[in-house]
């Protein structure tokens, strides 16, 4: 455990999902993506989180499956590994060291042994990227160096989209900037063809993306003006040719081809899915409306399936008819988080701005995304400089029968326009009803809101640029509806922070240097408080047996506390808050300090300047959004530096959008002892039609032994006589040695328990059966085998199966 | 079979600890999974058999977590603990087969058949071990080992069917019940106790406390079919336990419980019970020892929805007990589509109401959300507050300047007696004059206007509003007397809400109010709260009078070089033609020479095609470009007078 505390910071979730294209498994189940510093497995049917696959102590910067096992998968990291992982069990395999920061991986299947082809940044050199062959070694161990390297290509595209293996890895085509690049493996060459920067239209040539035609020679770009080219016949340098299709009005982001490559696939910005119909020319099929803009195209083996990943941070499912059967949907992030992080006292669900012009709700608890509430309810239209309405502030009442929000457009030109809403929750109808819309509340931005917290009124107060704060009340009248209660303003000075006390019988404006107090009863200015140096940034009130204590914090590294009682500053220190989050359960402060490339959090309560808490270097952003959560259990820890997560949970994001929480110890052991992995089998017969077919499949599959194909594959010319082949061919039949097999083919398996168990247990099964038999016709057939075969048998003699013995006594 | 009769409910069950879903199985067979924080369909699950061998119970396995935690060293900032998820599903059928379904994985996990001959009544897993019991029919119990698929063993636990097992919360015990309550050891398959005392067949069964068995701190619940009271039973180590020791009223048949155990001592026990009539009691109870008198509960709810204007009672389907010990998730409504809550309850009410609008919310089609959605309700009902309306700004008394603290020297002092009787001597002579002037001349404006703002009648006001003469608008003005005044501001104001254009009539009105009738609304005490309303309006559409002009200016130059543009085309296009043959070919050639340098075009023919292409393109966007620039400066020479038009409208 850490240090002397024994509260951690760790993650919980809302990684972003959408940084490289999602894989779909062979068998369609499951989709894997890279998240963070771990790989999700999500299956496609429920769009459930089934498990991740931790290991990597840095960005997973690409996924490709084991083109030789499709249950494995590899992924490479920016800490300079690739690791080989089985996904099904999330049971990590095998560790290979590299030792350069890695962006991307690209596996063949085609190339001897196991080549990757990764993008590799060296240390020395900044921003050039390298395409780099390494030859995976095979060995046992766990941890393997692999050494053999071999660059392709020296400078080539940071985006990794801009490189594909082409035809059955026969060369490998890569784009960067004007340039587009194949370098054939066989002959060992580059062949480079050019584009002009812009032609006569004014439209920009640059590369986005390449997909290989997985049958033809055939490369499809994408480029920056949304033009999609198919070159042909590039082998030879002089003589290739290209056509160009258009239909994107921006940059096509993404290409892929289904694998039969029938179809061509295509997105870009604008959110819509195209299908192309290869060599019909243009004929083409459209999914519009998908919701932000699609950054990957991938599709299953099988062509069943095809993920989009969108910049929404949301996978979707799409059947190949067209139709989305599925939406994985992370946190979404979009530029900014302009909203704070607020609360939904109803579902306990963290709230903060979404799809543009949406608020989502995420449960915590789960890390689930629940749902998007459409609050502007005006199409969005995903293209690239439009200015168009976004949820900017948002606010939620105690009770959460209020929700206020305000909806701007004009950030970047024109008149600003910004609309305040007012939405009661319906008991009825279990949804938000718009009350209340109040056009230009203020003549500039608001700034902030927050409602009263006493429990009889509800009011709000909006504070705005243009020197005014106002204050707005629910009408006594007939229908409820809001109006303005209240104008406020302190020599023309901008408001910028606003908080009602804990009984909501006092109202703190802060007015750049000056805090004054309203008592919004009779809305007199009942005192200024002042503390000259630095704008007031964050200003809360204390809670609970604390509530006679002002906090603020300046932006000149001051954090000050008055009394309430006696007007006076009761103590201040010098400290660089970047955050301020009262806990509205307990008396407590949570302070994030920005120091020294680094943040620390201080707990304090406001009666005294020593803080309960600190927790030096808790990441290395700055972090303006934090909220405490109530906790769903309480948690009795007696310890003291613990006792502040007792009631509610801190929960913070960061700049890189990463949601960010404390954890304790006992709540870990208490996790730990309630959660028992349940073991259940899960390979018994599903339907009356598997129990008749299954077993029938399973007896041919054993019959099915490896000198078929080995027979069949090979050239009639070097194969011997029909008569020798003929004993060896019929005896052949009879032997089932697929546990020998098994240990030959996979020996990347081993490492798997339930892999062993079952190879073992096949293995006892062709023994109790065949023994005598299998042993002797391998015997009488060796002299007359092929070649290979001997060199095959020998490999097999040599492998050692020491560890099976250890096994067959360990049963039981 | 009697257990059947009395099983008409429909199983439906919240998942344990946080409640994220709700599993359902409604009347056409098909198993649905609600989850209760989106509230939507998650998945749903049509069983192969789900007509002949329909879903006779459902309960959901033991949480568990989706993945180890590693014991390695952890660094500082790694993932955090996954989330617990209730995932499998246990599912008896008629058939007597039990199925196993996955919610994580969305299909069927495994299928356990060949243990029971009749319809499978009650499943429960065992807490800790992958071990389920199925009870039936056919009278037996069976213990299935889930790790291999297989009966592990099998009993006959009573003559009659087995209608109902639970299984003590440390794991060594099982309740079985048929008419009679048996508890079995599970270690020796062995009856342990044996309690009678229901006449029907007990269709629930739930243990009350965690404590171990030998003190005698073991409850249980019980209920029966047709039954309108539960029963706890208490397990004593000296076997006096032949009778209940207390039992809760209820209004009708249970159909589904929820228990929450204390934790502590000072906590009760607490109890939610889902009746055959769709109430929900909510029971609170300390388990001590016999309580003779009958328990009624603390509180009881239910749910209505608005049918036309008669309320309807709305059946509860389930309801759980949140871990907060605040907040009861409820179900409610048809099996097809249960509405999802979660509301606080005071114990303080004893009968709650809830009204909720059920059937606004159903639909005939329901699929699995994939949209993720949720779009707010908006109607017309909502009020739009636009700069200028009242409520946009504080009311004007209450401005922090002069005008409050004028009001406020108002309002402290008093009027002076002198003050008062000159107001009033005024409005006398006010009300004189009015009267004289309406003596002589009937059918005035004034009149009319003053009888129209006293019977408030919209008819004869907007008659009256509509005049355009301002000479009858003056005068109209000038013979209203004072106590008129006011109403008609207030009346003007109303109305200069409305449509802009009826704006532009009423000004005139206002213009005449103000002039005339200054020195009267000067001596008004309240006038600025008064009028207050009318200069916020004034402002703020002052305030974009600026804006609009300009915009009107702009649109004015546009439209008119648009106009001026059309004209020029529709004249100039044959003379123009003939000018532009020349021009043409000198261009062509530039164009050619420069395209001909291109090292790119050389490689293939093609691109060469689509060059010759654009070239014509080009050729043709060139010409019309001189169109254009011929137009546009024709279009120019007009416009240029049009700024200064404009500046003169301004």
């Amino acid at each position: 455990m850490v240090e002397k505390s024994d509260v951690r910071v760790v993650r919980c979730g809302g990684s972003k999902i959408n940084l490289r294209p999602p894989i779909i498994s062979t068998d369609s189940r499951f989709v894997l993506c890279a998240s963070g510093d771990s790989v999700k497995v999500y299956s496609t049917r429920t769009e459930e989180w089934l498990h991740s696959l931790q290991g990597h102590t840095n960005q997973v910067t690409g996924i490709a499956l084991n083109p030789a096992n499709h249950l494995q998968v590899y992924s490479c990291s920016a800490d300079g590994t690739v690791k080989l992982w089985d996904f099904i069990d999330g049971i990590l395999i095998k560790t290979f060291i590299i030792g350069y920061r890695l962006f991307a991986i690209y596996v063949s299947e085609k190339h001897d042994g196991i080549s990757l082809f990764t993008n590799i940044l060296p240390e020395n050199s900044d921003k050039c990227f390298q395409l780099v062959a390494v030859h995976l070694p095979k060995s046992a161990e766990q941890e393997v160096e692999a050494k053999e390297l071999s660059a392709v290509s020296s400078r080539i595209s940071p985006n990794p989209s801009c490189t594909a293996f082409g035809r059955e890895g026969q060369y490998i085509a890569f784009a960067r900037h004007l340039q587009l690049n194949v370098y054939f493996f066989r002959k060992q060459k580059t062949y480079s063809f050019s584009l002009k920067a812009t032609d006569k239209k004014g439209a920009k040539n640059a590369f986005t993306c390449i997909a290989c035609h997985p049958a033809d020679d055939c490369i499809a770009t994408g480029h920056e003006d949304g033009k999609i080219r198919l070159w042909r016949n590039f082998i030879h340098t002089k003589e290739y040719t290209y056509s160009t299709q258009h239909w994107h009005h921006n940059a096509v982001n993404t290409l892929c081809f289904t694998p039969e490559g029938t179809n061509l696939l295509s997105g870009g910005i604008e959110s819509v899915l195209v299908q192309w119909q290869y060599g019909a020319g243009n004929r083409k099929e459209f999914l519009p409306r998908l919701g932000g803009s699609i950054l990957h195209v991938s599709t299953s083996s099988d062509g069943q399936l095809f993920c989009t990943s969108h910049s929404d941070n949301k996978i979707t499912v799409i059947e190949s008819s067209f139709k989305v059967c599925g939406v994985i949907q992370g946190l979404v992030k979009g530029d900014a988080v302009f909203t704070d992080l607020m609360i939904d006292p109803r579902s306990k669900a963290l709230v903060l701005n979404g799809k543009p012009g949406h608020l989502q709700f995420y449960s915590l608890l789960r890390d689930k995304h629940l749902y998007n509430l459409d609050i502007v309810q005006q199409e969005y239209i995903y293209e690239a400089g439009l200015d168009q309405f976004e949820v900017v502030k948002a606010a939620f009442d105690i009770k959460g029968y209020w929700l206020a929000t305000v909806e701007e457009r004009g950030q970047k030109s024109s008149d600003l326009e910004f609309v305040l809403k007012l939405w009661a929750y319906d008991e009825r109808t279990q949804s938000f009803v718009l009350n209340t819309t109040i056009t230009a509340a203020h003549t500039d931005r608001i700034i902030s809101m927050c409602f009263s917290s006493s429990e009889e009124t509800t009011m709000l107060v909006t504070t705005a640029e243009d020197g005014q704060f106002k204050a707005w009340c629910q009408g006594a009248d007939d229908q409820s509806f809001w109006s303005c209660d209240f104008v406020g303003s302190y020599h023309n000075l901008t408001p910028t922070n606003c908080s009602f006390s804990a009984d909501s019988s006092l109202l703190a404006v802060s007015f750049q240097e000056v805090i004054t107090i309203w008592s919004p009863d009779t809305w007199e200015l009942l005192t200024t408080l002042c503390q000259p140096p630095g704008v007031v940034r964050d200003l809360c009130f204390g809670q609970l047996s604390c509530s006679k204590y002002l906090i603020a914090t300046t932006t000149r590294n001051l954090l000050c506390c008055w009394n309430l009682l006696t007007c006076a500053l009761e103590w201040s220190t010098s400290v660089e808050v970047s955050k301020l989050q009262p806990d509205p359960l307990s008396e407590n402060v949570a302070a994030f300090s920005y120091q020294s490339k680094h943040t620390d959090l201080f707990v304090f309560k406001p009666n005294e300047p020593r803080p309960l808490f600190t927790h030096k270097n808790v990441c290395s952003e700055k972090i303006h959004r934090a909220v405490f959560v109530p906790r769903e259990e309480l948690l009795n820890n007696c310890d003291e530096s613990s006792q502040w997560l007792n009631r509610s949970q801190l929960y913070f994001l960061t700049q890189n959008m990463d949601l960010l929480t404390f954890s304790t110890a006992t709540e870990e052991d208490r996790m730990l002892s309630s959660s028992k992995r349940l073991v259940i089998d899960d390979s018994i017969a599903v339907t009356p039609f598997y129990l008749l077919l299954g077993k029938h499949r399973q007896q041919q599959q054993k019959l099915n032994t490896p000198s078929h194909p080995a027979l069949l594959h090979t050239p009639a010319h070097v194969l011997p006589a029909a008569s020798v082949l003929c004993s060896m061919f019929v005896s052949s039949l009879l032997i089932s040695n697929t546990g020998v097999r098994e240990m030959e083919s996979s020996e990347q398996e081993m490492n798997s328990e339930k892999e062993e168990e079952h190879s073992e247990e096949e293995m006892e099964a062709c023994d109790s059966q065949q023994e005598l038999r299998a042993q002797g016709s391998v015997d009488e057939v060796t002299p007359k085998l092929s070649k290979a075969q001997e060199r095959e048998l020998k490999r097999v003699r040599k492998t050692d199966f020491s560890w099976m013995a250890g096994l067959i006594d360990s049963k039981p | 079979m009697a257990a059947d009769g009395g099983r008409a409910a429909l199983p439906c069950v919240f998942s344990p600890k946080s409640q994220q879903f709700l599993a359902l199985c409604a009347q056409d067979g098909r198993l649905r999974i609600w989850n209760t924080d989106s509230k939507t369909l998650q998945q749903e699950y049509v069983p192969s058999a789900h007509l002949s061998a329909a879903c006779t119970c459902v309960t959901w396995g033991p949480c568990r977590a989706v993945q180890d935690v590693p014991q390695r060293k952890r660094r500082k900032c790694e993932a955090g603990l996954a989330p617990e998820l209730s995932d499998l599903l246990a599912l008896g059928t008629a058939a007597g087969s039990v199925l196993i379904y996955s919610t994580v994985k969305g299909d069927l996990h495994c299928t356990l058949e060949g243990g029971h001959s009749g319809p499978v009544n009650s499943v429960q897993w065992h807490p800790e071990d992958s071990v389920l019991y199925s009870g039936s029919d056919d009278t037996h119990i069976a213990e299935w080992d889930l790790q291999t698929g297989k009966v592990r063993c099998k009993w006959k636990a009573d003559r009659s069917a087995v209608s109902s097992l639970c299984i003590s919360p440390d794991g060594k015990l099982l309740l079985s019940a048929g008419m009679t309550i048996k508890m079995w050891n599970l270690e020796t398959k062995e009856v342990y106790r044996k309690f009678t005392g229901h006449s029907t067949m007990v269709m629930i069964l739930c243990f009350a406390t965690t404590r171990p068995p030998d003190s005698n701190g073991m409850y249980f619940l019980s209920g029966a079919a047709h039954d309108r009271l539960l029963s706890v039973w208490q397990v004593r180590s000296d076997g006096k336990d032949k009778n209940s020791v207390v039992s809760f009223t209820l209004t009708d048949e249970p159909q589904h419980i929820d228990l929450q155990t204390s934790n502590c001592k000072d906590e009760p026990v607490r109890l939610a019970v889902v009746c055959k009539d769709g109430q929900l009691h909510l029971f609170e109870h300390f388990l001590n020892g016999p309580c003779k008198k009958p328990l009624s509960p603390v509180c009881s709810l239910q749910v209505s929805t608005m049918k036309g204007d008669s309320p309807v009672p709305v059946p509860l389907l389930a309801a759980a007990l949140c871990a907060d010990r605040q907040n009861l998730m409820l179900a409610y409504g048809h099996h097809l589509q249960p509405v999802m809550e979660k509301t606080p309850f005071n114990t303080s009410e004893r009968h709650i109401c809830l009204v909720r609008d059920v059937h606004g919310t159903l639909s005939l089609s329901v699929d699995t959300a994939v949209s993720k959605v949720k779009t707010p309700v908006v109607n017309k009902q909502s009020k739009v507050l636009v700069p200028g309306l009242p409520g946009h700004k504080a009311p004007i008394k209450l401005t922090p300047n002069e005008a409050e603290k004028r009001k406020k020297e108002d309002s402290t002092t008093e009027m002076s007696i002198e003050e008062r009787l000159e107001q009033i001597e005024l409005s006398v002579g006010g009300r004189d004059a009015g009267k004289g002037t309406s003596s002589l001349q009937t059918d005035s404006f004034a009149v009319l206007l003053v009888q129209g703002l006293e019977s408030k009648d919209q008819r004869i006001l907007t008659k009256i509003f509509q005049t355009k003469k301002e000479m009858l608008i003056k005068n109209t003005v000038a013979r209203l007397p004072p106590q008129a005044v006011l109403p008609l501001l207030e009346e003007l104001s109303s109305r200069l809400q409305g449509h802009p254009f009826a704006a532009l009539l009423i000004v005139q009105w206002f213009k005449a109010v103000l002039t005339q009738h200054t020195s009267y609304l000067s001596s008004l005490p309240d006038l600025v709260s008064q009028l207050g309303s009318i200069y916020h309006m004034i402002e703020s559409r002052v305030k974009l009078y600026q804006q609009l002009t300009r915009l009107h200016g702009k649109l004015y130059l546009l439209m008119t070089q648009v106009a001026t543009n059309n004209s020029a085309k529709n004249v100039g296009n044959i003379s123009h033609k003939a000018k532009l043959v020349y021009e043409e070919e000198s261009s062509d050639e530039d164009e050619g020479s420069r395209d001909e340098g291109r090292p790119e075009d050389d490689s293939d023919n093609w691109e060469e095609d689509e060059a010759a292409m654009e070239l014509t393109e080009d050729k043709k966007n060139h010409k019309d470009e001189e169109d254009d620039m011929n137009d546009e400066s024709k279009a120019n020479g007009d416009s240029d007078l049009d700024p200064e038009n404009e500046s003169e409208e301004e």
